[in-house]
């Protein structure tokens, strides 16, 4: 299925390119703002956004791989992302992450495989993240955009039942 | 010229040189991964640390220690009067204290900690930098107890694969096809010491763009290790027991200076050799997997001639006794000699010389294979003529007026020609509707090849000569530089070199020709045919002589 930015992502896009020195260093914005739009960065999106930035495919392969924030096949509605760097282990978030697998019934999602960790009903994505940068309040967890944190099991459930 | 002291050495070197090619025109080693002298330098491999001195504390001053710097971004210069260190060096470098042997150590510790130890299997074995440092520079033990990061094997092109295993990440490979096929097919996947070479490729594995142009194969002789295989030499060959000459590209006019790798029973490999005004380190796909009809079974083995419409195997002496005869009876005017754009200077000479001394014709050809494509990279070229020789065969076969007939000249001329002699050697080309008809009203064709091409087909004496792998000479390339191939393998049969064959052909028809050997002829050349003049075999050496009077 050919990928093409929506007109307002295009908008979007152009007003990025001046404030970069050259096109290829717009790469970051234009992914994240393309993988918005298509859910994850299918062949079709890659090639686009190579072609958008003038760089040989590869290019984007490549700063694709690097990232973790990027996904290279589809995700559930709400990915969430549990820390488990150390002052979150410290904090027992092992027992948030067991509490949300079993809630969800999935298992952790790898990141070259996360329909491992999508439900069923593409609802969710469980993925464990390194340092979330909030240790002062760990566990702490992402869920897509925004942070939960000082995490309980019950915290947890209340947390997912509010999703819709 | 920047004045250095090098380890004990106080040396002059080159401005602008980085420290590791100093120290190589010095004779001392300092073993580098990433860094390549045709690529820009990413100094990431930090194999080729060395201790700089850059400034001499007072006594007594606590400082910092030294930093270690990478041999390949250290750039030696020359310093103003008031920084010399020492009063005299303009920069004091050692490749051999105990702090850089110990970094050499621990960084090829890191290098080896997920190489696996399948030397005994791989290609490069004999020829692998990572093998060589380790047994020169090496701590010899590992302490490294995990698992092994197992990364797969890959596919990445028509004649390209990778064992990610082996691949320690320098990434010569990327900036090659960055900087200079210009074509970019190669990146990095994932991250640290995940990191693999790959192409791009679709979530499932497929790939969207395959490592497919004509300088993909430049990638497996830059690559330090094994990691990078051809497949065409994939298990052929251990590289010790195969033996190396240097020669030249046969593949087209640019002439790129190769090495040529091989055994008893054929030639092996192609593999460019440094150039600085022609090939730079790199050379194509094109030449360097268009040797196999060297080694091909079809070859012609022995001389034919025409009995009842059929060409049948015959002697040497009855084929030459053949042509003597036929040649003999035919008025000077009526005689053609076709020499070969795929033949060497020393043979297109002789030719010349059997023309106009002995068959005292003034009609000269030049026959070779038909133009193919054009390419052009951001740093090399492969020229539109396939032919190793155009420019020194015409400067050979036009010694006395000049003009040498090709193409439509060509099939014009031996419309009314009644014996031809005619040298090919190309390894394959095709005959149209007009060069067959001319080719076809020849009373008398002889055809000197190294197949039953389409020319030959048409012969009443074939006489079977040798390829650029058989035989000692010199091409003169598009841009003028006269160099220098070198016999490897025997040839088939009773195949003969082509000087010796025409030589033959000379002295029975009553001429003076008498050479020995290969260079004996190029003095000759050396002597008569302008511009020359140091082209002689033990002036051309390795790196070849630019023709004089040539802008």
């Amino acid at each position: 299925m050919p990928f093409e930015f929506s007109e307002e992502n295009r908008r979007e896009f152009e007003k990025l390119i001046p404030r970069y020195p050259v096109k290829e260093a717009v790469m970051l914005p234009t992914l994240h703002l393309a993988q918005r739009q298509a859910g994850y960065i299918s062949p079709e999106v890659m090639e686009y956004v190579a072609g958008l930035l003038e760089v040989p495919v590869m290019k984007v392969k490549d700063v694709l791989t690097f990232y973790p924030m990027f996904f290279e096949e589809p995700v559930g509605k709400y990915v969430i992302r549990v820390c488990h760097t150390l002052p979150c282990a410290l904090a027992d978030c092992k027992l948030v992450l067991e509490h949300i697998k079993q809630k969800l019934n999935t298992d952790v999602a790898a990141e070259t495989d996360l329909a491992k960790g999508t439900t069923p009903d593409g609802k969710f994505t469980l993925l464990k993240a390194e340092c979330l940068a909030s240790c002062d309040v760990a566990p702490v967890m992402m869920v897509n955009d925004d942070l939960y944190k000082n995490l309980t099991p019950q915290k947890v459930d209340e947390i997912l039942d509010s999703l819709a | 010229m920047p004045f250095i002291k090098l380890n004990d050495l106080e040396v002059e070197v080159p401005d602008g040189i980085n420290v590791i090619e100093a120290a190589r025109l010095h004779g001392i080693e300092v073993p580098y991964y990433c860094y390549h002298p045709g690529l820009s330098r990413p100094a990431n491999c930090r194999m080729c640390l060395v201790e700089p001195h850059v400034f001499f504390p007072p006594a007594g001053a606590i400082v910092p220690d030294r930093q270690l710097a990478t041999g390949c971004t250290t750039v030696l210069r020359t310093a103003p009067p008031d920084r010399k260190l020492d009063g005299k060096y303009d920069f004091i470098v050692r490749t051999d204290s105990p702090r850089v042997k110990k970094a050499r150590e621990d960084i090829l510790e890191f290098l080896l900690v997920h190489h696996p130890l399948d030397c005994s299997v791989c290609d490069q074995a004999g020829e692998c930098d990572l093998q060589d440092f380790s047994f020169n520079h090496g701590r010899g033990t590992s302490r490294y107890v995990e698992v092994k990061n197992v990364p797969p094997k890959k596919d990445l092109g028509p004649d390209v694969l990778l064992y990610s295993t082996r691949c320690i990440v320098c990434t010569r490979c990327i900036r090659f096809c960055h900087e200079v096929s210009g074509t970019g097919e190669l990146g990095l996947i994932h991250r640290g010491s995940h990191d693999e070479i790959d192409i791009p490729r679709a979530h499932d594995g497929t790939p969207l763009q395959l490592l497919d142009n004509k300088l993909a194969g430049n990638v497996v002789d830059i690559c330090p290790v094994g990691a990078l295989i051809s497949k065409d030499f994939l298990f052929k060959s251990r590289p010790w027991f195969m033996k190396t000459v240097n020669s030249i590209c046969p593949g087209c006019s640019v002439g790129c200076n190769i090495t040529l790798d091989f055994k008893e029973d054929g030639v092996y490999r192609l593999k460019p050799r440094f150039h600085a005004d022609i090939n730079q380190h790199w050379m194509c796909d094109d030449g360097r997997l268009g040797y196999h009809y060297v080694n091909s079974e079809d070859r012609l083995q022995i001389p034919m001639k025409r009995v009842d419409g059929e060409l049948v195997p015959t002697s040497w002496a009855d084929a030459l006794n053949l042509i003597v005869e036929k040649f003999s009876g035919v008025d000077a005017e009526s005689k053609v000699v076709v020499g070969s754009a795929q033949g060497t200077n020393e043979e297109n000479y002789v030719l010349q010389k059997l023309g106009r001394e002995v068959l005292k014709t003034d009609r000269f050809g030049l026959f070779g294979r038909e133009p193919g494509e054009e390419h052009k990279f951001p740093q090399f070229a492969i020229e539109a003529d396939k032919n190793p020789n155009t420019r020194g065969a015409r400067d050979m076969l036009g010694l006395g007026n000049g003009s040498v007939l090709e193409d439509e000249a060509l099939w014009e001329g031996l419309s009314n020609a009644e014996a031809v002699y005619l040298v090919n050697g190309a390894p394959e080309r095709p005959l149209d509707e007009t060069s067959q008809k001319a080719l076809e009203s020849v009373d008398f064709l002889v055809v000197q090849d190294i197949f039953e091409s389409d020319v030959a087909k048409l012969a009443d004496v074939v006489l079977p000569g040798v390829t650029f792998a058989e035989k000692d000479g010199t091409f003169t390339n598009s841009s003028g530089w006269v160099q220098r191939i070198h016999k490897s393998v025997d040839p088939p049969g009773e195949a003969r070199t082509d000087w010796e064959i025409i030589q033959q052909v000379a002295k029975r028809l009553g001429g003076d020709i008498d050479y020995h050997f290969a260079g004996e002829i190029a003095m000759d050349i050396a002597e008569n045919v302008p511009g020359y003049q140091d082209a002689t075999h033990q002036k051309i050496g390795d790196s070849g002589v630019k023709l004089q009077d040539d802008n």
